[in-house]
C-alpha cells in the first residue's frame, strides 16, 4: 500500500490556508496515517503556526520543507503566495527525516553527519534522498558533497529554499521547527520505485570569452578585464542578472553548465556565481525563450516516464528553477500544463520553484547541483 | 437563503478578496521584475546582434582570403603540372638523343670505313695496278656497309619520328584522333633507354585499331609516369618484371589497364598515393607528384576516371577509363 495526499491553498491567511490543506489531505487519506511529508510555502506565512497545526493533526509526522519562489501541485497547479503539503503513507515503505543545523559552520561535515544519522534510523538500506537545503548562507555544492559522502552514492533530489527574489533569508522546515542555515532531508527505503529526468532550455549566444581569473565561485576577470564589465557590456550597464546566467564550458569540454550571478563587487569588478567555475573555462552569455523552457520541462518529464522501472508511478515531484519562472513570467502555469499533457492520466504532483536544483545528470549517475534546471522525480510502490 | 449558507458565502467571498489582494500586490512586484528582465534581454540581444555583424564581416573577409588562397593554389597546381611536363620532356630528349647516337655513330664508323676502302680503290686505279680480287673485295664491303648504314639511319629516322611525335604532343595541347595501342608503343620506345639497364619486359596488348579522340600528349605523360613508377618502386635491383598495358574498347569508353607484377603497395598507403607530395622515395629524388599529375590529367584534361588495385607481393594495376571522344 502506498497512498499520497496533497493539499494546496492560496489563501493568504495562514490559519485559513493550513486548515484548508489539512482538510484536503484528511479527505483523501480516509483514515490512513501518513508517515512523512513535504511542505512548500511562500515567504509570507506564519510558518511556525502552520507546522504546529500540522503536527497537532498528524503527530510524529516526518516532515521537512522550506520557503519557495512559487509552488505547484495537481490541486491548484502553479501558484505564488500559496502553501502546499504532500503526505506519504505506506506499510512497506520506510521514510525518515533528519536535519543539520548551522550548516554554514562546516557544510560538508554537518551534511555528512545528518545523512548518516538519518540512515541509522532506517531498518533497510536507503533508496534515495530528498533534501530542501539552505541556498544563501553557504555553498550548496559543499552541502551536497557531504550528503553524498554520508549516503554513499544513492541518488539525491530536491531544491534549495528561496525567498522570492529578495536574496535576504530563506527558511527550512523540520517537523515543528522553522530554521535558516539548515539542511533537512528525507530518506526513502523499502518497496519504493523511482525515476527522474532533468532538462534546461538555456542556450549560449554571443561571443565566446575566456575566464582569466577565478577563485571557486568568484569570477574576477574575463578576457583579462574585470568580470563585471562582461555583464555591463551586455546589459547596458545594468547589474548582473541571474536570469541570464553564464554558460561555462570547462577546458576541453563541449558541454556547458550554467552559473547565475548571485552578487558582485563593484570596487574590484568581480561577480559571485551560483557554483564553482573551473579555471580557463570558456564563457558565453545565455538566453532562454518561453518555448525553449516549456519544451525542456516536457523532455525532462517524458525522460522520467521512460525510465520508470514499474507500471505507473503514483506521484510526480517537481523542482524547477526560480529563474525559469522569471522567464515564464505571467505564463508560468504553462510549464505545469505542458507537463500534465504528457501523461495520459491526470497526474498527482507537487513541487516548487527553487534557488538551485539537485539531481543526478543521468540515471545511476552522480548527483549534481544545477541552476535553471527542471527536475521531475517519479515515485511509486513496488 | 438560510443564515448558515449566507455565512459560508461571506466566508468564501472574504477568502477570494484576500487572494485577489495578494495577487495584485504580487503582480506589481512581478511586473517590475519582468520589466528588468525584458530590458536586459533587449540590450543583450542588441549586443549579440552587434557581435554577429562583426563576426560576419570577419567571416566574409576570411571567406575572400580563402577564395584567393584557393585560386592561388589552383594556379600553382596548373603550373606544377606544366613544370612536370617540361621535366619529363627534358629527360625524354636526353633518352632519345642517347638512343639515336648509337645508329648514327655506327653509320659514321661504317661510312668512314667505306671512305677508306674507296680511297684504296682509287689509289689502285690511278697506279693501274687494280686487281680483280681487290675490286671484288671493295664491292662486297661497299654493299655491306651501305646496307648497314641504311638500316642504322632508318632506325635513327624512326627514333626521330617517334620523338617528334611524342615531343610535339608533350608540348602541344592539341587534340586529335589517334590509335591508342600504336601510340603507347611509340611512347614505350622513347622510354627504352630506361629499360636498357634492367631485365624488365614491357608490352602493349589489345586491338591495334582502337581509336580515341583525345590529347595524346597527356596520355604519353600518364603512361610515362606509370612506367617510371614501376621501375622506381616496384622491383628490387636485378628482379625481372613484366609490365604491360592493355587497351580495351568498352562501348564509348576506352579502358587502359596498366599492370606490373612487382611488390605492390601496402594497404595503409594505398589511399594516399594520389595525394600531391606523397612519396616513399624522397631520398631517391621522388617528389610525390607523379601519380597526382597522372590523376589530374585523367580526370580533368581527359575527362576520365582512374583508380588502382594492389596486392603486396603480387603487383599493382591502374585502371584508366577514358571517353572515346572529349567534349571541349
Ligand atoms: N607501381 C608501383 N609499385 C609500388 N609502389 C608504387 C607504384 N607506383 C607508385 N607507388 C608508390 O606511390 C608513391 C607515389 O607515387 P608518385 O609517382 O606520386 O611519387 P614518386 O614516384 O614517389 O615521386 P615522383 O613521381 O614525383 O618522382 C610512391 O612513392 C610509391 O610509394
Ligand atoms: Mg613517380
Amino acid at each position: 500500500m502506498f497512498k499520497i495526499a496533497i493539499g494546496h491553498s492560496n489563501d493568504p491567511d495562514s490559519n485559513e490556508a493550513v486548515e484548508e490543506i489539512l482538510e484536503q489531505c484528511l479527505n483523501s487519506l480516509v483514515g490512513a496515517t501518513p508517515q512523512a511529508g513535504l511542505l512548500f510555502s511562500a515567504l509570507n506565512f506564519d510558518h511556525s503556526w502552520i507546522l504546529q497545526r500540522i503536527n497537532e493533526v498528524f503527530p510524529g509526522l516526518e516532515l521537512i520543507g522550506g520557503t519557495t519562489d512559487g509552488e505547484l501541485s495537481s490541486v491548484l497547479e502553479f501558484q505564488q503566495d500559496s502553501l502546499t503539503l504532500i503526505l506519504f503513507c505506506s506499510d512497506n515503505i520506510e521514510i525518515r527525516a533528519a536535519v543539520g543545523r548551522n550548516v554554514s559552520q562546516n557544510p560538508t561535515a554537518i551534511a555528512q553527519q545528518t545523512a548518516e544519522a538519518a540512515k541509522r534510523q532506517l531498518s533497510y538500506p536507503p533508496k534515495f534522498c530528498i533534501t530542501i537545503p539552505e541556498s544563501l548562507t553557504t555553498s550548496t555544492v559543499a552541502i551536497l558533497q557531504g550528503l553524498m559522502l554520508g549516503l554513499e552514492n544513492i541518488p539525491i533530489f530536491g531544491g534549495a529554499t528561496a525567498d522570492q527574489w529578495q536574496y535576504q533569508q530563506t527558511y527550512q522546515f523540520y517537523k515543528t521547527e522553522v530554521l535558516s542555515d539548515a539542511v533537512p532531508l528525507l530518506l526513502f527505503s523499502g518497496q519504493i520505485l523511482f525515476s527522474h529526468g532533468i532538462a534546461g532550455g538555456w542556450y549560449p549566444i554571443g561571443k565566446q570569452r575566456l575566464i582569466t581569473k577565478v577563485d571557486q565561485n568568484i569570477i574576477y576577470e574575463i578576457d583579462g578585464k574585470p568580470a563585471l564589465d562582461f555583464y555591463h557590456y551586455y546589459l547596458n550597464d545594468s547589474d548582473p542578472d541571474a536570469v541570464y546566467p553564464l554558460a561555462v564550458f570547462p577546458p576541453q569540454e563541449e558541454n556547458f553548465f550554467l552559473r547565475g550571478a548571485l552578487g558582485y563587487d563593484s570596487a574590484i569588478g568581480s561577480i559571485t556565481v551560483s557554483g564553482d567555475v573551473p579555471e580557463h573555462s570558456v564563457v558565453q552569455i545565455t538566453d532562454a525563450s518561453l518555448e525553449d523552457i516549456v519544451i525542456a520541462s516536457q523532455v525532462a518529464f517524458t525522460d522520467a516516464l521512460k525510465n520508470y522501472p514499474g507500471q505507473d508511478p503514483q506521484v510526480a515531484l517537481f523542482f524547477s528553477c526560480a529563474w525559469r519562472r522569471q522567464i515564464l513570467g505571467t505564463r508560468a502555469n504553462e510549464e505545469y500544463q505542458a507537463i500534465a499533457r504528457c501523461w495520459k492520466r491526470p497526474i498527482t504532483s507537487c513541487g516548487f520553484y527553487t534557488y538551485g536544483e539537485i539531481a543526478p545528470l543521468r540515471e545511476n549517475g552522480q548527483t549534481f547541483f544545477h541552476n535553471t534546471t527542471f527536475v521531475a522525480l517519479l515515485i511509486g510502490n513496488q | 437563503m438560510q443564515p448558515r449558507d449566507l455565512n459560508a458565502e461571506i466566508k468564501q467571498l472574504q477568502k477570494e478578496i484576500r487572494i485577489l489582494a495578494r495577487k495584485l500586490e504580487r503582480s506589481e512586484t512581478d511586473r517590475a521584475r519582468l520589466e528588468i528582465t525584458n530590458r536586459n534581454k533587449e540590450s543583450l540581444l542588441k549586443r549579440v546582434i552587434g557581435e554577429l555583424q562583426t563576426s560576419q564581416v570577419i567571416l566574409e573577409k576570411k571567406g575572400a582570403d580563402l577564395e584567393q588562397a584557393f585560386n592561388e593554389l589552383s594556379l600553382m597546381q596548373t603550373k606544377l603540372v606544366e613544370v612536370e611536363t617540361m621535366a619529363a620532356l627534358g629527360s625524354l630528349v636526353a633518352g632519345v638523343a642517347h638512343e639515336i647516337s648509337t645508329p648514327v655513330g655506327t653509320s659514321i664508323t661504317l661510312a668512314s670505313t667505306l671512305m677508306d676502302e674507296t680511297q684504296l680503290l682509287l689509289a689502285g686505279l690511278k697506279s693501274g695496278q687494280l686487281r680483280r680480287s681487290l675490286l671484288n673485295n671493295y664491292i662486297e664491303i661497299a654493299q655491306e656497309s651501305a646496307s648497314l648504314i641504311l638500316s642504322n639511319l632508318n632506325r635513327a629516322g624512326a627514333l626521330v619520328q617517334s620523338f617528334k611525335q611524342v615531343a610535339v604532343d608533350q608540348s602541344s595541347l592539341e587534340k586529335r584522333t589517334f590509335r591508342v595501342k600504336p601510340y603507347l608503343e611509340e611512347v614505350m620506345i622513347s622510354l627504352s633507354p630506361q629499360f636498357k639497364q634492367t631485365l624488365h619486359t614491357i608490352a602493349v596488348k589489345g586491338d591495334d585499331a582502337i581509336e580515341i579522340d583525345s590529347y595524346p600528349g597527356a596520355l604519353a605523360q600518364i603512361a610515362t609516369n606509370l612506367v617510371t613508377n614501376s621501375l622506381l618502386h616496384a622491383y628490387l635491383p636485378n628482379e625481372q618484371g613484366i609490365l604491360w598495358f592493355e587497351v580495351i574498347q568498352q562501348n564509348e569508353y576506352i579502358l587502359i589497364q596498366y599492370s606490373d607484377d612487382g611488390m605492390g603497395i601496402p594497404e595503409n598507403i594505398l589511399s594516399k598515393v594520389f595525394e600531391p607530395f606523397f612519396t616513399t622515395a624522397r631520398e631517391k629524388g621522388g617528389t610525390g607528384l607523379g601519380l597526382h599529375i597522372a590523376y589530374n590529367l585523367v580526370t580533368q584534361k581527359l575527362q576520365g576516371r582512374m583508380d588502382l588495385e594492389s596486392e603486396v607481393g603480387k603487383g599493382t594495376q591502374f585502371n584508366i577509363r577514358l571517353p572515346q571522344s572529349i567534349h571541349v
